[in-house]
This record gives structure tokens, C-alpha cells and sequence, in this order.
């Protein structure tokens, strides 16, 4: 496993961060992939990821003010750190070198 | 208003959750209950509590500060680690553990709900420990019977010259029965009780509406129950002030709603009448020669209550100017009259509490011999140990951390066990409820959680400490040299446990036999009547008049379907009330000994078939013998009386001439010798309608009959049942106690069994090599079978000589409270025996079968 990994859910998650930027907190991604991915996504699930991601540095976060919502809650905002986008400009070249490699197959029928 | 989410489920995340995470994870999961709260409140719930559970994951759950850092927890995890491996290897044992020790711990968890539901029968009430019930012991010819019934005036008379009582009620909760209540066309049987007003003082039954202290300041109130009010009334309407009927006679107002008596109270009764009502109507209830309701008292905090008891003795005797010396009042905790309701001659003998003992005691058992089975698999694989624990030791391993790993692993098996039985305890409690006839709930209260973790902690000790001990004793050079030391020791140990668990076992299943039997015995015995097809009508409302009585009589005895009519005070299922105010040429002015009192109608003997002695039974065509009267041979036998028939005897002073002697059936329990009695002409001071049903019409008769009682007795309800199943109301609590006992005796012998199918398979395989020899030298199948089942017939066979006269003892007590009983015939003893030598040798023998199946070869070909 290399130093710097990223795993499928992780990118989607983080995806959405990069989105949202500053603005992207625990129900708003919940939405978001909900939104995208057309299928439940389990909160506890997205908690996860988030403070996997906090500790390998992609992300990092700050607390939001107190409102009336959320039972008096503050919400914890999240934002893509440095490495978080070098990572995702990594994925993404990756992905898109790999696939313009793909000869032009067409399929009949 | 903000809706709000569960409140456990919030706690439980706010505990486990890591204070860092804790803001962020509750204030999403609040955001999207709210969220979801707009559509569905119910759903929203279910799905915070189970994202709640979802988040309950090690990464979010804080660490628990004193492992942090610390050798401990490494210990731990190395601990759990070892046993986990030591299940995944030892497959077989590890579910005998746990098949054991489950359904042990299930059936203990079984018989703590039960028994904690009967020690919390009437305690409930806030004055309970000052509220005293006032019996009152009879002296009579051949003992003293104590009797819950008072005289009406008792509790009056307490309150006004006994500074110690503080309040006093005389009530007929004992003794409620059904009465017709109407309300317009609405009419409905329910069980009533009167009482004096100050009942809801004393007792905790709450008022819904009303005030304890003055619902009966008038005589013409009735207090109704929160389900009998929502039956007669409109919903959302008080019932206060409101009419109701009562058997087409009288009118009430209610005054007060109680609340649906709660499943602990041991008398339960759904309204209450004032008892001046019961005054005015039965003016024989103002004299102290009279008994009949029962009288509670509030007495005063610290109040000494043998000294009390010494005050009020001669109560009774100075209350009838020295008439009624036989009586004596006493008083005894309210609430303990449940459980300590039984008297034998005066003294307190028992009662529902012996049952209670009897049932946490087989708890106690069925959990040892669960535990048996742990310990006896755990000592016997030792040798596996050996290695493990010698490389431990050698490396500087103390034996305190040594007997830590082994009670942790003892303890996680039965913490595994504990949620089987949980789950097997949560299928089951429906059809427990169903035996016991209770309403037992599992809910995880703190003080059932409580409980629950005191039994595993002990139940992990109690099969662990032992197997602890002995395995982290070895001495480390000699297990790494090769050399086992002695075994005898441990073997014997073993094998005293087996016999230990195969005794208990046995027991219980000659007891279960014994009272099996006896109950048949009282459902087939003889009782000198037949209660097949008797079909017992109330006789209620416009009944009550002779000639109404004699027209429903005549016409139901009219049906094609109906063999015989009569009518009854007695049903024959137990003492129904009897007097001494029959007395004979000859009788001992001082003897007060009562004689049952039956009140019939012509035709009863007939009836029931019951056989006389002597004379002839009541008859129509001998003009009246409404002056007459017939006994049983035990009166006959109490009178020292000879040629009894034509014979003149008194009945409150009346002469009667004796015209019958009946044989002496049993009107009561088989547990009582059967008392005199006597049976007089009075059928309007009955209240049951005997009626015979010819047999397999009896469901076209009783529509029939039932139509003949909606025209006759019209406005009141027809009210029936079968004798037979008054008469099994009798054996009620042995018949439960003997379909439970069956069940644990069954699952005693189930994990006896289980415990030796281990115990054998890992003999069998310990012994494979020197089987491999014999087989070589030319030892047959057979023989070898025979070799390995002995050392285990040896051992059911010494539990069996053990275990059958203990169980001889325990019967034969028990039967001793039968009056009339079953012998005990040696085949129970034998087929008890027998039974659980056969259930041995099967698990045994296919243990062994297999083993000495095996094929040399493959056994000594790796030396």
C-alpha cells in the first residue's frame, strides 16, 4: 500500500468536500452522494471516512456557529487541505491517462 | 415545538461517543431526524436509533480511561484473542459450553422473573408495611383450622379500643364475585367487592377521579375501574355521577374510577360497593357469632405485633360474653398472606412460598450442572493446555495472570451463553406466561440488568475458578519435559462431578414422576361422585324466585339433551362453609367442630351419582322433606353414631330426622381427609343450577338451555361453566408446577448428557492409540465399547444408588400433604434409573461406536 492512498468512497467523500468547499459539513455531503451516487448512503459511514481523511491530512475542519437547528449543534465544516487536492488531480490524471489508452472500440447492438 | 429525538438512544450515543466526535455526530443525526420528522415521526425515530447503533463503531467509541496506555488492555486483547482461537479449534466443546450454559442461564433468567413477580405480589401498596390482616384460629375436636373470615363488626370495634389502630376496613376482597352491572341496554358480569370507606385510604389502588377519602360517604356509590368505565360509558365522558345497575335491583352512582388493578394484586376485582349496602341486607353480619368478610388494619409505625396479637386473643370470647371461646383473632402482614397463606393447626405452614424455594432451588441446580459440564470439559483438555501454559510460565508468567486468562475465557463463554439465553428467554416468555399464567415482561431495567450481570459474573466464576486454578498450576520444567504429572486426582474430582450432575438429574425426574402421577391420580381417582357433563348455570336475577326457579327447572329438565336438574350451594371443590350449629344426642357442649353445610334440591344425589350407605335420598314422592336430612358416613363416624337412619338430630335447633348416609365423596381437595357434612332441602339458598348433559350434545343443549334462560330470567346475563373444570381449579398450581418441573427436569437431563457426550469424546480420543493396539492384537468392536462405557456406567451408576433414596425422601414429604394418595411403587425409582442409564449409554455408545471404528493404521502410523 503506498503512503498516499485513497480509497473509492473516500474520493467520492472527498469529492464532494472539494465541491463544497468550507461549506461541506456531515448532512450536506449526506445529500450530495445520495444526490449523485442515486442510492442510501448511511451517515455513520460518511463520519468515518471524514476523520480517516483528517488524520491522512486530505482534509481539515473548523466549527460553525450555534443556531437554532440541529438541537443547538454546531456543524463542523470540512475543507480539501493541500495534499486533499494533489491527491484528487493525481486520481484524476490517473484515471483519465489510463482511459484515453482505450483503443476506439464500438460495440453493435 | 422542536420535535425530540429518543432520548435512550441520545444517551447511549452521548456514553459511547469520543468527546470530540460527539458535537458533530449527534448535531447531524438531530438534523436529519428533523428533517425526516416532517413526514413521518415514527420513522424518523426508527431511523435515529438505528443510525445511533450504526455510529457505534471503534472509531467513534471513546476509550475507556483507566486501559489507556496500560498493560492491562494488551493483556486483555491477548486474552480474548486466546480464547477465540481456543473456540475456532475445540468446536465441539465450545458449543456444549454454550448450549449448557445458555439454556441453564435462560432457565434461571425464567425462574428469577417469575419468582420475582410472586415475592412482588401486593407490595405495592405505600402503607404496606403497616397494613395487617386479622384472621382468626378455630379451635375444633381434631385441631385448629385458621380462617381468613371475620365477624363484621371486628374492624369497627378494633379501630374504637385498640389505640394501635389507626384505620381498620372490613371488605369482602377475598371473596369478590360476579355481579350483573347495567347501564341502559348494556349489561355486563363483572367481579365486585364491597367494602367501608376507608379501603382506598388504606390500600394503593389509585383514583383516576374521585377522592380516597370520600367515595363511599354515601351508601349508594359504587368506585368502577378505568376498563369497566370505558365498557359501560362513552369514551371522553367521565363516569362520575353516572347510574349503574346493579342485578336489575338496585341503583348506584359512581363516584369514583380506580384504576385497572395492577398484575401484581393478588385479588383482582373491577368494582367496588360500599359495604353498608352488605350491612343493610345481611343483618346477621352486625354480631360477633357471624364470620364472613375480612378485616384489614393500618397499625401504628413500630407497633409489636405479638404483643398486639396478645391483646386482641380473647377478643371473641369477651365480645359473646364467654359463648365463642374457641376463636381466636390474630394479625398478620398483609402482604405476606400470599406468599405464607397456608396454616396447619394454628401455626403458619407455608404456602405459594414453598414453590418459590422449590423453583430457585432447581434454578440453582440446572445452573451447577451447566457449570459441571464447563469445568469437567475444561480440567479433562488440560493436556491441550500443557504446552501453552508451561512456554507462559517459562517466560515469567505469574499464576495470578495465568488464572486471570482462564476466568476471562470462562467469563466470555458465558457472556456469549448470557445472549443466547436472552434470545432464547425473549422466544420462550410467551409460553412460560401461558404455564404460569402470569404476565412476565423482558425488559432490560436496571434492576435486570443488575441481576443479570450479578448471575454471569458468578456463573463465569463458579465454572471458571476451579479449571483456573488447576490448569495454571502446572509445574512448567516437568509439562516442558514431556512428563504429566499424576492425573488421579483430577479424574476423581471429574467424575464426583459427574455423579454430582446425573443425581441432581435423577432426582428431578423421579420427582417430576411422583407428581405426574398424583395429579392423574386425583383427575381419575374416585372422587364417590361423577362430574362428567355437569353443566353449572348461576342462578342470578329473577331466578332467585322459587317459582321462576321451579319453571327453568322443569323446562330445562324437559329438553330432550338434559338427563337430570338440581340445585346447589356447593360445587365440590372445596370448603364451601359449615356450622356447628348441628348437634346431636350425645355431643360435647364445647365441641365447635363444623359441619360442611350442602343445601340442595331434589334430584342432587341422583345427579351425581352418589352412592349411600344407608336410606334412601331426598324424594319428591315422600311428601316434604324439607324437615329432614342426610350425612356422610364421616359425619356418621364423628357422631359415634349406629343404625344413623330414622335417627333425630339438630340443625340450629331444629329436628331433623336422618333419611341417608352417602358414601364419602370428595367435595374437596384430595389433599383433605374428607370432613362430615351434611345435606339439607333449601334450594332457594342456593346459587348454582346443576344440570346433566346427556354426553356429545352438550353444545346443542347449552343453546338451549341458554335460550330457556333469556326468557325466563330476562335482563340477566346466562353465566355457565363445567363442574370438571371447577374441580381441576383445584390442582391448579401443581399442575403448573408439574408441566415446569417436566420441562427442567428434561433440560437437566439434556445437559448432563451433553456434558458426557464431551467427556466421553474426548476419552475416546485420548485413548485412540492404546484402542488402535488392542485392535491390532485382536480385540473386537464389541469389547471395545465395553471398555470405554464402563468407567462411564460406573459413574451413573453410582448417582443412580446416590440420588434414589434422596429422591425417595423428597416424594415421599411431598406426598405426605395428599390425604389421599398414590403408593410409591419401586418402577418409578427403576424407570427414573433406567431412563437415565439408557440416555447415558446412547451418548456414550455412539461416541465409542465411532471411536472403535477406526482404522489402526491411521492412528499409529505418525509415532
Amino acid at each position: 500500500m503506498s503512503e498516499n492512498s485513497l480509497g473509492e468512497f473516500e474520493e467520492l467523500v472527498l469529492l464532494i468536500v472539494a465541491a463544497h468547499n468550507t461549506e461541506a459539513y456531515g448532512v450536506l455531503i449526506l445529500e450530495k452522494l445520495e444526490e449523485h451516487l442515486k442510492k442510501k448512503v448511511n451517515i455513520s459511514a460518511i463520519h468515518v471516512t471524514l476523520k480517516r481523511m483528517s488524520v491522512k491530512g486530505y482534509v481539515e475542519s473548523s466549527f460553525g456557529g450555534i443556531t437554532g437547528e440541529r438541537g443547538g449543534r454546531r456543524k463542523k465544516y470540512y475543507s480539501v487541505t493541500a495534499l486533499g487536492k494533489k491527491m484528487l488531480d493525481q486520481q484524476y490524471e490517473l484515471r483519465t491517462s489510463i482511459y484515453k489508452q482505450i483503443p476506439n472500440i464500438s460495440f453493435e447492438g | 415545538m422542536i420535535p425530540q429525538p429518543p432520548k435512550t438512544a441520545l444517551k447511549f450515543l452521548r456514553w459511547f461517543c469520543k468527546s470530540d466526535y460527539l458535537e458533530e455526530i449527534e448535531g447531524d443525526l438531530i438534523e436529519l431526524y428533523e428533517l425526516q420528522f416532517v413526514s413521518s415521526s415514527v420513522k424518523a425515530k426508527l431511523f435515529f436509533i438505528w443510525r445511533v447503533f450504526l455510529s457505534f463503531r471503534p472509531a467513534f467509541i471513546r476509550s475507556i480511561p483507566i486501559l489507556k496506555h496500560s498493560n492491562i488492555k494488551s493483556m486483555l486483547q491477548h486474552n480474548i484473542l486466546i480464547s477465540y482461537r481456543n473456540f475456532k479449534k475445540y468446536k465441539s466443546s465450545f458449543l456444549i459450553n454454550l448450549i449448557g450454559l445458555s439454556s441453564g442461564l435462560a432457565c434461571v433468567l425464567f425462574i428469577w422473573l417469575w419468582v420475582d413477580d410472586e415475592l412482588s405480589v401486593d407490595k405495592f401498596h405505600s402503607k404496606d408495611a403497616r397494613l395487617y390482616q386479622v384472621l382468626e384460629n378455630v379451635k375444633q375436636a381434631d385441631g385448629i383450622i385458621t380462617r381468613k373470615t371475620t365477624p363484621g363488626v371486628m374492624s369497627q370495634t378494633l379501630l374504637e379500643e385498640m389505640p394501635e389502630v389507626i384505620n381498620a376496613v372490613t371488605t369482602t376482597m377475598l371473596l369478590g364475585s360476579e355481579y350483573l352491572l347495567s347501564v341502559g341496554d348494556n349489561n355486563l358480569r363483572m367481579t365486585g367487592i364491597f367494602s367501608d370507606h376507608a379501603f382506598f385510604e388504606m390500600f394503593s389502588f389509585k383514583l383516576v377521579e374521585g377522592n380516597p377519602s370520600s367515595v363511599f360517604q354515601d351508601k349508594k356509590s359504587i368506585v368502577i375501574s378505568e376498563k369497566l368505565a370505558a365498557a359501560l360509558f362513552k369514551e371522553n365522558e367521565s363516569a362520575i355521577g353516572k347510574m349503574i345497575e346493579w342485578e336489575h335491583n338496585r341503583q348506584y352512582i359512581v363516584s369514583g374510577v380506580m384504576e385497572d388493578l395492577p398484575s401484581n394484586a393478588s385479588e383482582k376485582f373491577d368494582f367496588v360497593l360500599s359495604f353498608e349496602h352488605f350491612r343493610d341486607n345481611n343483618s346477621w353480619i352486625r354480631n360477633w357469632f357471624n364470620t364472613y368478610p375480612q378485616t384489614y388494619v393500618q397499625l401504628e409505625e413500630g407497633t409489636d405485633i405479638d404483643l398486639f396479637n396478645s391483646k386482641i386473643a380473647d377478643l371473641v370470647k369477651n365480645k359473646t360474653e364467654n359463648k365463642a371461646t374457641h376463636r381466636i383473632p390474630f394479625v398478620t402482614a398483609f402482604s405476606d398472606f400470599y406468599l405464607y397463606g397456608q396454616y396447619k393447626n394454628g401455626k403458619q405452614a407455608g404456602g405459594r412460598i414453598d414453590y418459590v424455594k422449590l423453583f430457585s432451588l432447581i434454578a440453582v441446580f440446572i445452573l451447577i450442572i451447566a457449570c459441571i459440564n464447563f469445568m469437567n470439559l475444561s480440567t479433562a483438555r488440560a493436556s491441550r493446555r500443557l504446552k501453552e501454559v508451561g512456554v507462559k510460565k517459562a517466560m515469567g508468567a505469574q499464576r495470578k495472570s495465568l488464572i486471570f486468562q482462564f476466568l476471562s475465557e470462562s467469563v466470555i463463554t458465558v457472556l456469549l451463553s448470557s445472549i443466547v439465553a436472552l434470545f432464547l428467554v425473549a422466544i420462550f416468555l410467551p409460553s412460560f406466561n401461558n404455564i404460569t399464567n402470569k404476565q412476565l415482561v423482558l425488559e432490560l431495567a436496571p434492576r435486570f440488568t443488575f441481576v443479570l450481570s450479578g448471575i454471569l459474573i458468578l456463573t463465569g466464576l463458579l465454572a471458571g475458578i476451579y479449571p483456573a486454578i488447576y490448569l495454571s498450576g502446572f509445574n512448567p520444567i516437568m509439562i516442558i519435559k514431556g512428563k504429566m504429572n499424576n492425573q488421579s486426582k483430577e479424574k476423581w474430582i471429574r467424575q464426583g462431578l459427574v455423579v454430582f450432575q446425573f443425581s441432581l438429574s435423577i432426582i428431578l425426574i423421579v420427582s417430576v414422576l411422583v407428581v405426574y402421577k398424583q395429579i392423574e391420580f386425583t383427575q381419575t381417582e374416585n372422587m364417590g361422585y361423577k362430574n362428567e357433563n355437569v353443566l353449572i348455570v348461576q342462578k342470578t336475577g329473577k331466578l332467585n324466585n322459587s317459582d321462576k326457579l321451579k319453571l327453568f327447572k322443569t323446562e330445562v329438565m324437559a329438553l330432550q339433551e338434559v338427563t337430570a336438574a338440581s340445585v346447589s350451594n356447593h360445587t365440590l371443590s372445596g370448603n364451601n362453609g359449615g356450622t356447628y350449629g348441628f348437634t346431636w344426642p350425645g355431643k360435647d357442649p364445647e365441641d365447635r367442630t363444623e359441619f360442611e353445610r350442602v343445601s340442595v334440591d331434589y334430584g342432587f344425589i341422583e345427579l351425581l351419582d352418589i352412592q349411600l350407605v344407608a336410606g334412601r335420598p331426598f324424594s319428591e314422592s315422600f311428601g316434604s322433606d324439607s324437615s329432614k336430612i342426610m350425612l356422610n358416613q364421616a359425619a356418621i363416624d364423628y357422631m359415634q353414631m349406629e343404625d344413623p337412619v330414622g335417627k333425630s338430630v339438630k340443625l340450629w335447633g331444629d329436628d331433623r330426622e336422618i333419611i341417608g348416609v352417602t358414601e364419602n365423596f370428595h367435595f374437596a381437595s384430595f389433599k383433605d381427609e374428607v370432613t362430615p357434612l351434611f345435606l339439607f332441602l333449601a334450594p332457594e339458598s342456593s346459587d348454582n343450577i346443576l344440570i346433566k348433559l346427556e354426553k356429545g350434545k352438550e353444545k346443542l343443549a347449552i343453546e338451549k338451555i341458554e335460550a330457556l334462560h333469556a326468557a325466563i330470567n330476562d335482563g340477566f346475563l346466562f353465566d355457565s361453566y363445567f363442574l370438571d373444570t371447577n374441580y381441576n381449579v383445584l390442582y391448579e398450581s401443581e399442575k403448573r408446577v408439574s408441566i415446569l418441573s417436566a420441562y427442567f427436569a428434561g433440560l437437566a437431563i439434556i445437559i448432563s448428557a451433553l456434558g458426557l457426550v464431551g467427556l466421553a469424546a474426548f476419552t475416546a480420543e485420548r485413548r485412540l492409540k492404546e484402542i488402535s493396539i488392542r485392535k491390532i492384537l485382536g480385540s473386537g468392536e464389541f469389547n471395545i465399547v465395553l471398555l470405554l462405557a464402563r468407567d462411564f456406567t460406573k459413574m451413573v451408576i453410582i448417582s443412580i444408588v446416590i440420588a434414589l433414596p434422596i429422591s425417595y425422601f423428597f416424594t415421599k414429604e411431598w406426598l405426605n400433604s395428599y390425604a389421599y394418595r398414590i403408593d410409591l411403587s419401586w418402577w418409578f425409582f427403576a424407570g427414573a434409573g433406567i431412563f437415565v442409564l439408557a440416555i447415558a449409554w446412547i451418548t456414550v455408545g455412539v461416541q465409542t461406536i465411532k471411536t472403535s471404528k477406526v482404522n489402526p493404521v491411521d492412528c499409529l502410523k505418525s509415532e
